[in-house]
């Protein structure tokens, strides 16, 4: 199966307290914060992987595509998902400034139709920016199922179906895409049995989490190809459709305890002073 | 080289994840109880595919052997002298120096444990042993699945490694040999499957005249005891310890290289040369950590209403620590290079970057409990350990002084 996964940079989410605000609140700033991958979108490399191998084996059974917007730099979060055994990157030039839900939709829906994977894995969201749209937007735009909140994906049909246990707050909903599908992954998509790909033998069990690159892998990364397109030349509208016209941090805390008796009187001092509900 | 590539880059990341991940939260217990670190480090060689790496590292160089030099084989990158093949020397040399870096970042004894089986008993075998010796033993290290030892000092036997040992092989008069000896201070020895056992051939000559010879034995060889680990100031996770051998009976397979006319003095210098240049790399990781800890103790640590960084004081410790750091990082990079040009250190050169990486470390890590006050002494903070750790690196592998030794003695000879 050919599988595009696409992959953003955030910032380290570990030392999320350290991000500030410009002066003028025009813009978030991140200075000296490492970039790490989206942990959502490494569990989704993590899951084509699988999908796509004989783990036993150590057998490649498909394509996986890497795929990012961003600047130059993030030519590096593509190596680490190269590292870990994705087989291409494409990295998209563009600045923050150019991006919002709309325009990345828009951006990965031309990627598909030059590409035309079997399906797109992604993220169910980024942690930085934490708006859980993109999937659903491209989704919709390319006309194509979708299942979100991936928790297990199993394919049935010789490929040409999967069934996705989606976690939602009532418990597990299954569903049967047909592919070309998109499908947004949640943490548990790497529990060690997640995956079921008919290929790998139903009782091995993966390690938890996205895997280690192994040595040998990061060295090779290093050779293998990745793209560099423009966002100008993928002929889309490069119009966004949101802005963000000031940030400012949420107000210290006062470090002030008050302890309370009862519930209602817990209830009565969020009512009146915190006016928190 | 001047700086560490993106790849290298990315395999010291990689690296420092799992060790945040697995080893720093067994921390405690690799360091105040007596679990042995191999298990951890076998996870690391697996995650990693450490082991296939040297496996086919070590495949090559057999396949070299057995055709006696000659062409390099068509897919041996590291067989010929083109700059590709120094790079791919240089990468394969600095993938071992990464994670010894990493590691070292929190528990140099896992090091220790490892370097001894991997590096010194995979290299004696290496370059003492047969081809069929290589091929028996060897493999089996490289993975960790066995771990090895290599056992040269005695209660009574230490700088003066040679000269006043007392362990002895006696021919058996069927073609093997019967060995007697004490050896101390062994690391891995309380565990080891694969010990590379350091004598004197007996022909009932005077002590002084006798050969020195090396054996392999087997962890269960009747005659063979080892002892529990002993209890030490530092690097917990590294177990060391005594082995006794009464009348231990070997085959001439278990006597490396399989003849007595390979005196062991005469190769020791590579042996030696090549365990002093591993400190540095020991030496670079923990200086990294007590440094990165210091900065951050130092900005926020207030004392006399400011941080503690702003007093002139503090900013030279850190700054001292700096230059020690590039230092080490600057012998490491050329240990790197000197290896992808196939050029091994001289024995002077590398004691003089042992001396001097391992005084450094020391001096860091006892200027870090220093700059953290009561808590540096204190075991929850990490320099406590690190600090403790770093004093083996002036002992082992020949202490300050014989190092000391060695550069003015190659100074002087010609
Ligand atoms: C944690 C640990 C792990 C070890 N692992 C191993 C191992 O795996 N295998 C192994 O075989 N050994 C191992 N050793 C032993 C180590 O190599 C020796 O401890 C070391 O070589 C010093 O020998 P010694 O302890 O007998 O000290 P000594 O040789 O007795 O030295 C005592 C003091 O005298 C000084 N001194 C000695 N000779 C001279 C001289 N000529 N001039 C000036 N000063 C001198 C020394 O520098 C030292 O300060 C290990 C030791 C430790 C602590």
């Amino acid at each position: 199966m050919k599988i595009l996964v696409p992959v953003k940079r955030v910032c380290d989410p570990d030392n999320a307290n350290k991000v500030k605000v410009s002066a003028d609140g025009a813009t978030v700033t991140s200075d000296g914060l490492e970039w790490k991958p989206n942990p959502f979108d490494e569990y989704a490399v993590e899951a084509a992987l699988r999908l796509n191998e004989n783990a036993p084996k150590n057998e490649k059974l498909g394509e996986t595509l890497v795929c990012s917007l961003g600047p130059a730099e993030v030519a590096q979060t593509l190596r680490q998902a190269l590292a870990m055994g994705a087989d291409r990157g494409i990295l998209i030039d563009a600045t923050d400034g150019q991006l919002d839900t709309t325009v990345v939709a828009r951006a990965l829906k031309a990627l598909v139709d030059k590409e035309k994977p079997d399906l797109v894995l992604m993220g169910k969201q980024t942690v930085d920016g934490d708006s859980n749209a993109v999937g659903q937007t491209l989704a919709e735009m390319l006309g194509w199922p979708m299942a979100t909140f991936a928790m297990t994906v199993s394919t049935n049909d010789g490929g040409k179906t999967l069934t996705v246990g989606r976690e939602v707050d009532t418990g597990v909903l299954t569903l049967k895409v047909t592919l070309p599908a998109v499908v947004t992954v949640d943490l548990r998509i790497v529990a060690p049995a997640g995956i079921k790909n008919g290929a790998t033998p139903a009782d091995h069990k993966y390690n938890e989490g996205a895997r280690y690159a192994s040595l040998k892998g990061i060295m090779q990364a290093k050779k293998k190809a990745i793209d560099q397109l423009k966002l100008s030349e993928l002929g889309i509208d490069t119009a966004t459709s949101s802005a963000y016209p000031k940030f400012e941090l949420p107000p210290a805390r006062t470090g002030n305890c008050v302890f309370v008796e009862t519930v209602d009187d817990l209830l009565g001092k969020l009512r009146t002073q915190a006016k928190a509900i | 080289m001047i700086e560490w590539s993106e790849e290298h880059k990315a395999i010291a990341q990689a690296v420092r994840r799992f060790v945040e991940d697995e080893i720093k939260p067994r921390r405690q217990e690799l360091e105040f109880g007596d679990t042995p670190p191999y298990e951890l480090l076998r996870k690391m060689i697996r995650t990693f595919g450490m082991g296939e790496l040297q496996l086919a590292r070590f495949a090559a160089q057999i396949e070299r052997e057995k055709r006696g030099g000659g062409e390099p084989a068509a897919k041996d990158p590291e067989a010929s002298d083109s700059p590709e093949s120094w790079r791919a020397r240089a990468d394969a040399v600095a993938m071992q120096i990464i994670p010894t870096i990493e590691i070292c970042r929190y528990c140099p004894g896992m090091v220790t444990a490892m370097g001894v089986s991997i590096g010194l008993t995979v290299g004696t075998i290496m370059t003492r042993g047969t081809t069929a010796q290589k091929e028996r033993f060897v493999p089996a290290l490289l993975t960790m699945e066995k771990i090895g030892a290599w056992a040269i000092t005695e209660p009574g036997s230490g700088s003066d490694a040679f000269g006043s040992m007392q362990a002895t092989a006696k021919r058996d008069g069927a073609g093997g040999y019967v060995l007697q000896g004490s050896k101390t201070f062994i690391t891995n020895g309380p565990y080891a499957d694969t010990i590379v056992f350091i004598c004197k051939l007996d022909e009932g000559n005077a002590a002084k005249e006798r050969k020195v010879l090396s054996f392999i034995l087997d962890k269960g060889t009747p005659g063979l005891t080892q002892s529990k680990p002993l209890r030490k100031m530092g690097q917990h996770s590294s177990p060391t310890g005594e082995l006794f051998l009464e009348d231990v009976r070997v085959g001439k397979d278990r006597l490396l290289g399989e003849t007595e006319e390979r005196e062991y003095r005469a190769g020791a210098k590579e042996t030696f040369s090549s365990e002093r240049t591993g400190v540095a790399a020991m030496a670079l990781g923990i200086v990294e950590q007590c440094l990165s800890l210091s900065i951050d103790y130092a900005k926020n640590r207030v004392q006399f209403g400011r941080p503690i960084g702003e007093f002139q004081l503090i900013q030279q410790k850190l700054a001292l620590m700096e230059v020690a750091r590039m230092n080490i990082q600057n012998i490491v990079f050329r240990q790197i290079e000197l290896a992808g040009h196939g050029r091994r250190t001289t024995l002077a050169e590398a004691s003089a970057g042992k001396l001097y990486c391992a005084r450094a470390a020391m001096e860091v890590a006892l200027e870090a409990v220093q700059l953290f006050g009561g808590n540096g002494y204190m075991a929850e903070f990490h320099v406590e350990q690190l600090c403790r750790d770093a004093k083996v690196l002036q002992i082992y592998a020949g202490t300050d002084e014989i190092q000391t030794l060695q550069i003015a003695r190659d100074l002087l000879k010609a």
